[in-house]
C-alpha cells in the first residue's frame, strides 16, 4: 500500500515539478520575438487574447520592435458581419470594411475635408460634378482598378454595389442612408457614375458617400458567391470581404483575431505592413498587451487610461471627441400601464419643460465625465457634438445646479410629492454608470425622488429600445455617429424625425413646427456659415426645451507603442478611427 | 443479469428525462427571455423587427418553434448564436475541446491529489495529517471557485508574474495541426515540445482552480472510506492471516474504498462542469463556460438552450454510467472476492 | 461549489413526543459545541449574523437605498488604509468595508428566504407524493428527476438569465433549483413511515392521517431536513454569489459576488483588495455553515458515527 500511495504521490509531485520547471523556463525568455506572444495566420480552434508573456510588466528588450512585419491592433469587440450591405453602424465590422473596401470619396486623415477615393476627383459645383440644383452628382471613376481577386472594377460595379445594398435592404444595415437620399443611379459608361437625389442634400458626400454601406465591390465577385437576394444576408460575403482597398482579407479566427496582407496592386499608396486585428474585449488585457509590446495600438477604456499612462514605450494619444455622445432620453410617449410597477409618473410627466430642465440641472456631469470617463470627455450642446459643423464652445450646455433644479421641480409641482421612475441601460458599461449617476443625482437632491436603474442584458435592452413606443420613461445609450449635423438634428431633435416620433416630442416642444422647419431649412442650404447660424439658434431653443440629458461626449483615447510611425486618427472614420495602411513601425 | 435489467431500465427512462429537460429549457427561454433581442441592432423600426423575427422563425406559434428547435438539435441545426455571430454548431467543437481539456486537467489534479491526500490522512487516523485532510476537505467544499481563481491570479499571476492568460501562445498554437482539438494531445502528436509545454503552462492555474473543490470532496471520501474499510472484519481476518500491512491495504481496503470514491468522482463531474463557467471567465479560457456566460449576459437564447441541453445530457449519461459501475462493484464485493 | 446531500437514512421512528425532542435538542447543542470544528463554525455564524443584523450601527447606511454601494466618484480605486476607507474603494468609489458588512445582510436575507421557501415547497411536494402515491407520485418524482438532471448552477444561471438581472430573480432562480432535495427527503420519510408496522398499529387504534403526519413523519424528517437546511444556508449564498459574479445581480448592489466581479478588472494592475475581501466573506460564510452542517450530520445520524 505504501508503494501504491507513494507512486500516486510521486506522480503528482513530478507533475507539479514539471509545471514549475516549465513555468520557469518560459518565464525566462527575454528574446524579444519570442517573449512577445504574437498570433499569426490561421490556427482554427479558438484562443483568447494572446499572452502578454509570463512576466506581465516587463517591456520587450531594448531596441526590439515586436512583430516588425505586422501591425497589431487590439480591438474591443468582434465584428458581426463584414458585408457593407449588412454591417451595423458603429460596430466592429466597419473597421474591416474601412481597410478592405474603398468608397468613391473618403475623409482625409487631417479632418473633415474630402479626398478622392475610387472617384478620380471630389465632385463640386464648380466643375459641374454637382449640378446647379444640387440633385445630380457625377463621379469620374479611376481607370485600371482591380479588386483583390483581380476582377476589374469600374462605374458599373459602383452602381452594382449600391443597388445590391438597396435590394438586399437588410434591417440591421445602414442602407437607409442610401434609400432615403438616392432617387436613381446610372453608369452611362465605364468611367462615369451618376447619382440623382430625391432633393438637394448638402450632406450627401459627407454622410452618405463616405459611409460603409456605399463601399464598392465587383459584380463578378458577388455573382460568383451567391449573388443578390432581397431581404437575405449573404453569408459568404459577410465572412469573406473582397474589395479594392489597401488590405487584403486573409482570415477571421473567431474570438481570436483577423488577418490581412498588403494589397500590392493597390491604386493608391500601398500599406507598409501586414495587419492583424486582435479581438480583446477585456480592457485590462489590452493594457497588458500594449505594455508588453504585443499590441501596437489599442482602444483604451477611459477608466484604464491611468494604468497605461507613463508606461515605458507607450504613448497615450488623446484624440478627438467621438461622435457618439452618451445621452438619456425623455420618453413622452410611453404607455403608462406598461411601465414597471413601481413607477409613479403620469403619462404627461415629461411634457413639461420645467421637469426636463430640472432633470438636466440635477445631473452630476462632473461625476460622469471625471469618474466614468476618467476626465476624457466634456458636456455637449444640443445636438451638435464636438467636431461637427455648428459646434461651438459658446453654445449653452447644462451643468449641475441643484438649487435651480429644486426651484424648477417646485415650480412644476412635484417637489413635495416626489416620484418614482425607472431608467433602462445596458448592464456592465458606461451606460449603466450614467444611469447610476442620474440615480445618485436625483435621489441625493430629494429623498422623495426614486430612480430605479434597470441594467438589462444587451438583448433585452435592444428589444425594448427597438420598440415603438418604448415601454420605459427613460433610457441611456449613445448616439449613432454621424458626420453631418443634419443627421443628428433629424434623428434626435426633429419632432418629425425618428426619435421625435417614437418619443412623441411634439407633445413636449413649445413650438414643434418651427423646430421642424428650421431643421429642414438647414439641410438644404449649402453655405456652411448660414447653416451654422440656424443650428446655433436651434441649440439655444433646445437648451430651454431639452429632449435629452447629454451626460457627456467621450474623447477617444488610444494608446500606442512609441515605435509606431505616422500615427493619425480621424473620428469621422468608423471606430477606432484608424487607417492602418498609413502606419509604419521602427 | 440483474445489472443488465437495471441498465436497460435506466436507459429507457433516459429519453423521457431528456425530453422533459428540453421542454423546461425551451419554456424558460420563451417565457422570460427575449430571444429576438440579441439579433436586433440599434433603433430598428417595427417593420425591420418583424423581418428579423421571420428570419429566425420567431413569429411561429410556440409549439412549432419548439418542434423546429428540438428537431434541429437532433439533426445538427443548433440555431444561430448572436454572441458568436455564427451557427452554434460551427463554434461548438472548438470551445468544447478547450473546456474538455481544462476539465480533464482539473480532474487529474483532483483525483491524484485527492486520493493521495485521503489515503495519507486516512492511514494516520486522528493524527495531525488526518486533521489537516479533514479541514482541507471541508474548506475545499465551501470554497467559492471564483474567489479561489482570483486569489491564484493575484498571488501567482500578479505577485510572481507567473500566470499567462488564455489558453496558449497563439503563435505556437497556430504552428501545429489540431486533429483532436486538445492542445496537449495535438502538440504531442505534432512532436512539438514547446507547444506542449505551452499548453501545460497555461493549464496549470485554471486546472488547480477548477479542481480544488473536487480535490476536497475526493480527499474526504477516500479518507472516510479507508477508515471505515480498515475496520471491517475481513480486513482483520486478513491481518490475522498474517498478511503484511501493506498488502492488506493494497488488496482489500483500497479496492473497497474505491467504491464510494467512484461514485464521488462521477458526482464531481457535475461540479467540474459548473465550475468551468466561472474559471473560464477569470482565466479568459475560450471554452463553453465563457461562451455561456457571455450568452447569459447578452441574452443569446440559442446558445443558452444549446449549452443547457448539452450539459444536461452529458450529466445524465455520466450519472448513469456511475450508477452502473457502482452496482457492478457493489455486487462483486457482496459476492465476495 | 460542493453540495452535500444529507444521507437518505431511514431513521427508525424515535418514540416519544415533543418534550423528548427538546431534551434531545439540548443534548445535541452540547455535542455541537464540544466539537472544535463545529464550534468554529458556530462562532463564525454568530459573528456574521451579528454583522448583518447590526450593519446600520457598524457603518453609516447609504441613502436612500442602503443596499446600494455608496458611489464616491472622487475616490476611485483607493488602496486599503486610506483614511475613511480601511479596506479600500472600488472602481466606482464604493467603500469595500461597506460592501463587506452590508453584503452580509443581503446574504442573510437571501439564505433565509430561499431556505424557508424551498423547505416549504419540498415539504408540500414530498408529502403529497409520499402520501398519495400512484400517478401523482410518479409524475412528481419524474419532475424531480428532470430538475436534478440539469446541473444546479447552470439551471439557476439559465433561470436568472431569462428573468433578467435582479436580486429578486436570483432568489427565484435558487428557490426553483433547491427545492428538489427536500421533496426527496420528505417523500422518503413518508414512504418509510407508511411501510412501518408501527404506523399500521397506530391506524388500527384510529389515529388520522394528519395525526400520523404530525406525530411521526414530521419529527423524523426534522433531522435530515435540518442538516440539509444548514448546509443550504451556506450553499445558497455560495451559488448566489456566483450568479452575481457572472453578472446577474442589479447594478451597484452592495453584494459580495457583485463586488468580486467588479474588482476583477483591476487585478492585473495590482488592485487586489476590491475582490479579495468580499470573496473571503463568501468563503467564510459557506465554510461556517458547512462546518456546522457536517457536525450536525455526524451527531444526528447514528450510522455515520462509526465513520469518525
Amino acid at each position: 500500500m505504501k508503494r501504491d500511495m507513494g507512486r500516486t504521490r510521486s506522480l503528482w509531485v513530478i507533475g507539479l515539478a514539471l509545471a514549475m520547471v516549465t513555468a520557469a523556463c518560459t518565464g525566462d525568455t527575454t528574446d524579444t520575438t519570442e517573449a512577445s506572444d504574437t498570433t499569426s495566420p490561421t490556427g482554427t480552434p479558438d484562443t483568447t487574447a494572446p499572452d502578454p508573456g509570463s512576466d506581465t510588466t516587463a517591456p520587450p528588450s531594448e531596441g526590439g520592435v515586436s512583430n516588425p512585419d505586422t501591425f497589431v491592433h487590439a480591438a474591443d469587440d468582434e465584428p458581426t458581419s463584414l458585408d457593407p450591405a449588412q454591417v451595423e453602424a458603429g460596430e466592429g465590422g466597419e473597421t474591416v470594411i474601412l481597410q478592405v473596401y474603398d468608397r468613391l470619396v473618403e475623409f482625409s486623415p487631417d479632418g473633415p475635408d474630402l479626398v478622392p477615393g475610387l472617384a478620380a476627383e471630389v465632385p463640386s459645383t464648380d466643375d459641374g460634378g454637382i449640378s446647379e440644383d444640387g440633385t445630380v452628382y457625377t463621379f469620374t471613376i479611376r481607370e485600371g482598378v482591380v479588386d483583390h481577386e483581380g476582377n476589374p472594377v469600374d462605374a458599373t460595379d459602383v452602381k452594382y454595389s449600391w443597388d445590391r445594398a438597396l435590394t438586399m435592404d437588410l434591417p440591421e444595415s445602414n442602407v437607409g442612408l442610401l434609400a432615403d437620399t438616392v432617387a436613381s443611379t446610372e453608369a452611362p459608361d465605364a468611367s462615369t457614375f451618376v447619382v440623382t437625389l430625391n432633393q438637394p442634400n448638402a450632406a450627401f458626400l459627407n454622410s452618405v458617400v463616405t459611409q460603409s454601406v456605399a463601399s464598392i465591390m465587383s459584380e463578378e465577385f458577388v455573382e460568383a458567391n451567391g449573388g443578390v437576394e432581397a431581404g437575405t444576408p449573404n453569408e459568404f460575403i459577410a465572412t469573406n470581404p473582397v474589395g479594392t482597398g489597401p488590405y487584403v482579407f486573409e482570415a477571421w479566427n473567431r474570438g481570436e483575431n483577423m488577418l490581412f496582407t498588403v494589397n500590392e496592386s493597390y491604386w493608391g499608396t500601398p500599406a507598409n505592413l501586414d495587419l492583424r486585428i486582435e479581438i480583446v474585449p477585456d480592457p485590462d488585457v489590452r493594457v497588458l498587451g500594449v505594455r508588453a509590446g504585443d499590441f501596437d495600438t489599442i482602444e483604451t477604456d477611459p477608466s484604464f487610461v491611468g494604468d497605461v499612462e507613463g508606461a515605458e514605450g507607450v504613448t497615450v494619444f488623446q484624440g478627438e471627441f467621438l461622435l457618439e455622445p452618451i445621452h438619456i432620453g425623455f420618453n413622452l410617449n410611453y404607455p403608462v400601464e406598461e411601465l414597471p410597477a413601481e413607477d409613479t409618473v403620469s403619462a404627461d410627466f415629461f411634457y413639461d419643460p420645467l421637469i426636463r430642465r430640472a432633470f438636466n440641472h440635477a445631473f452630476d456631469y462632473d461625476a460622469f465625465v471625471d469618474g466614468a470617463l476618467g476626465g476624457f470627455g466634456a458636456p455637449t450642446p444640443f445636438y451638435l457634438p464636438q467636431g461637427v459643423l455648428g459646434f461651438s464652445e459658446e453654445l449653452p450646455v447644462y451643468s449641475q445646479d441643484l438649487a435651480m433644479a429644486e426651484q424648477l421641480f417646485t415650480e412644476a409641482g412635484v417637489w413635495d410629492e416626489g416620484f418614482t421612475v425607472s431608467v433602462i441601460a445596458e448592464g456592465g458599461n458606461l451606460f449603466e454608470i450614467a444611469a447610476l449617476v442620474l440615480k445618485d443625482s436625483l435621489e441625493g437632491l430629494n429623498p422623495n425622488f426614486t430612480v430605479n436603474v434597470l441594467a438589462l442584458a444587451e438583448a433585452q435592452f435592444d428589444e425594448a429600445h427597438a420598440s415603438d413606443p418604448v415601454p420605459y420613461a427613460l433610457w441611456v445609450k449613445n448616439a449613432d455617429p454621424f458626420a453631418d449635423p443634419h443627421a443628428f438634428q433629424s434623428e434626435y431633435m426633429d419632432p418629425n424625425g425618428n426619435w421625435g416620433q417614437v418619443h412623441g416630442m411634439a407633445n413636449g416642444y413649445q413650438d414643434p413646427e418651427t423646430i421642424s422647419s428650421m431643421i429642414d431649412e438647414a439641410s438644404v442650404i449649402t453655405d456652411p456659415t448660414e447653416r451654422e447660424a440656424i443650428y446655433h439658434e436651434l441649440s439655444a431653443m433646445f437648451y430651454d426645451d431639452p429632449m435629452w440629458i447629454i451626460a457627456g461626449n467621450e474623447i477617444a483615447v488610444m494608446a500606442y507603442r512609441d515605435w509606431v510611425q505616422g500615427f493619425v486618427m480621424n473620428p469621422l472614420w468608423p471606430r477606432p478611427s484608424l487607417k492602418f495602411a498609413l502606419f509604419d513601425k521602427g | 443479469m440483474q445489472i443488465r435489467d437495471y441498465v436497460l431500465r435506466r436507459m429507457m427512462v433516459l429519453p423521457i428525462l431528456i425530453i422533459g429537460t428540453s421542454i423546461i429549457v425551451f419554456t424558460l427561454t420563451r417565457v422570460g427571455g427575449s430571444p429576438i433581442g440579441i439579433y436586433l441592432s440599434h433603433e430598428m423600426t417595427p417593420e425591420e423587427v418583424a423581418e428579423i423575427e421571420e428570419r429566425y422563425g420567431l413569429d411561429d406559434p410556440l409549439p412549432v418553434q419548439y418542434l423546429t428547435w428540438a428537431g434541429g438539435m437532433l439533426t445538427g441545426d443548433w440555431g444561430w448564436s448572436g454572441v458568436a455571430a455564427a451557427p452554434v454548431r460551427q463554434v461548438f467543437p472548438d470551445k468544447l475541446g478547450a473546456t474538455m481539456e481544462l476539465s480533464v486537467a482539473a480532474a487529474i489534479v483532483a483525483v491524484s491529489l485527492g486520493i493521495g491526500l485521503g489515503t495519507y490522512g486516512g492511514a494516520r487516523r486522528d493524527r495531525l495529517p488526518d486533521h489537516f485532510a479533514r479541514v482541507f476537505s471541508i474548506s475545499g467544499a465551501a470554497m467559492p471557485i471564483f474567489w479561489f481563481g482570483i486569489l491564484l491570479l493575484i498571488v501567482f499571476g500578479v505577485g510572481l508574474g507567473w500566470a499567462p492568460i488564455g489558453r496558449s501562445d497563439a503563435d505556437l498554437f497556430a504552428s501545429i495541426a489540431h486533429p483532436t482539438g486538445l492542445y496537449t494531445v495535438d502538440s504531442i502528436l505534432a512532436g512539438n515540445w514547446r507547444a506542449f509545454v505551452d499548453a501545460i503552462w497555461h493549464l496549470v492555474l485554471p486546472a488547480i482552480a477548477l479542481g480544488f473543490g473536487t480535490t476536497a470532496i475526493i480527499t474526504r471520501m477516500m479518507r472516510s472510506s479507508l477508515v471505515e474499510t480498515m475496520s471491517e472484519e475481513y480486513v482483520d481476518a486478513a491481518r490475522a492471516k498474517g498478511l503484511p500491512e501493506k498488502l492488506v491495504l493494497r488488496r482489500h481496503a483500497r479496492r473497497n474504498a474505491l467504491i464510494p470514491t467512484v461514485t464521488v468522482i462521477g458526482l464531481s463531474f457535475g461540479f467540474l462542469l459548473q465550475g468551468t463557467v466561472v474559471v473560464e471567465i477569470i482565466f479568459r479560457w475560450p471554452g463553453l463556460g465563457r461562451w455561456m456566460a457571455d450568452a447569459v449576459l447578452r441574452g443569446d437564447q440559442a446558445t443558452i438552450m444549446a449549452y443547457v441541453m448539452f450539459t444536461s445530457v452529458l450529466f445524465l449519461l455520466v450519472n448513469l454510467a456511475v450508477d452502473v459501475m457502482y452496482a457492478y462493484l457493489d455486487r462483486r464485493v457482496v459476492l465476495g472476492a | 461549489m460542493a453540495v452535500e446531500t444529507a444521507s437518505r437514512v431511514s431513521v427508525a421512528p424515535l418514540a416519544g413526543g415533543l418534550r423528548t425532542r427538546l431534551g434531545r435538542f439540548g443534548e445535541i447543542s452540547r455535542e455541537v459545541l464540544a466539537n472544535p470544528t463545529t464550534l468554529v463554525g458556530v462562532i463564525l455564524i454568530v459573528a456574521m449574523i451579528a454583522m448583518a443584523a447590526f450593519a446600520p450601527l457598524l457603518i453609516e447606511p447609504n441613502t436612500p437605498d442602503p443596499y446600494q454601494m455608496p458611489r464616491d466618484w472622487g475616490a476611485l480605486n483607493e488602496p486599503p488604509g486610506t483614511p475613511g476607507h480601511i479596506l479600500g474603494t472600488t472602481q466606482q468609489g464604493g467603500d469595500v468595508l461597506y460592501g463587506v458588512i452590508w453584503g452580509a445582510r443581503i446574504s442573510l436575507r437571501l439564505s433565509i428566504i430561499v431556505v424557508s421557501v424551498t423547505v416549504l415547497i419540498g415539504l408540500v411536494v414530498g408529502s403529497l407524493a409520499g402520501f398519495l402515491g400512484g400517478k401523482l407520485d410518479e409524475f412528481l418524482m419524474r419532475l424531480v428527476d428532470v430538475f436534478l438532471s440539469i446541473p444546479e448552477l447552470i439551471f439557476a444561471l439559465a433561470i436568472a438569465a431569462v428573468l433578467g438581472p435582479s436580486f429578486g430573480n436570483i432568489i427565484l432562480a435558487l428557490a426553483a433549483v433547491f427545492w428538489v432535495k427536500y421533496a426527496r427527503i420528505i417523500r422518503g420519510q413518508v414512504i418509510s413511515i407508511k411501510q412501518n408496522e408501527y404506523v399500521d398499529a397506530a391506524r388500527v387504534i384510529g389515529d388520522s392521517g394528519l395525526r400520523i403526519y404530525m406525530k411521526d413523519v414530521l419529527p423524523n424528517s426534522i433531522t435530515p431536513v435540518v442538516v440539509q437546511a444548514t448546509l443550504d444556508m451556506g450553499n445558497v449564498v455560495l451559488i448566489g454569489a456566483t450568479l452575481s459574479f457572472i453578472g446577474l445581480a442589479e447594478a451597484g448592489l452592495a453584494e459580495w459576488g457583485v463586488l468580486v466581479s467588479q474588482g476583477q478588472a483591476g487585478i492585473s494592475a495590482g488592485r487586489w483588495w476590491a475582490s479579495t475581501f468580499p470573496g473571503l466573506m463568501v468563503f467564510l460564510w459557506a465554510l461556517a455553515f458547512n462546518l456546522v452542517g457536517d457536525g450536525l450530520r455526524d451527531i444526528l445520524d447514528p450510522r455515520t458515527e462509526a465513520k469518525r
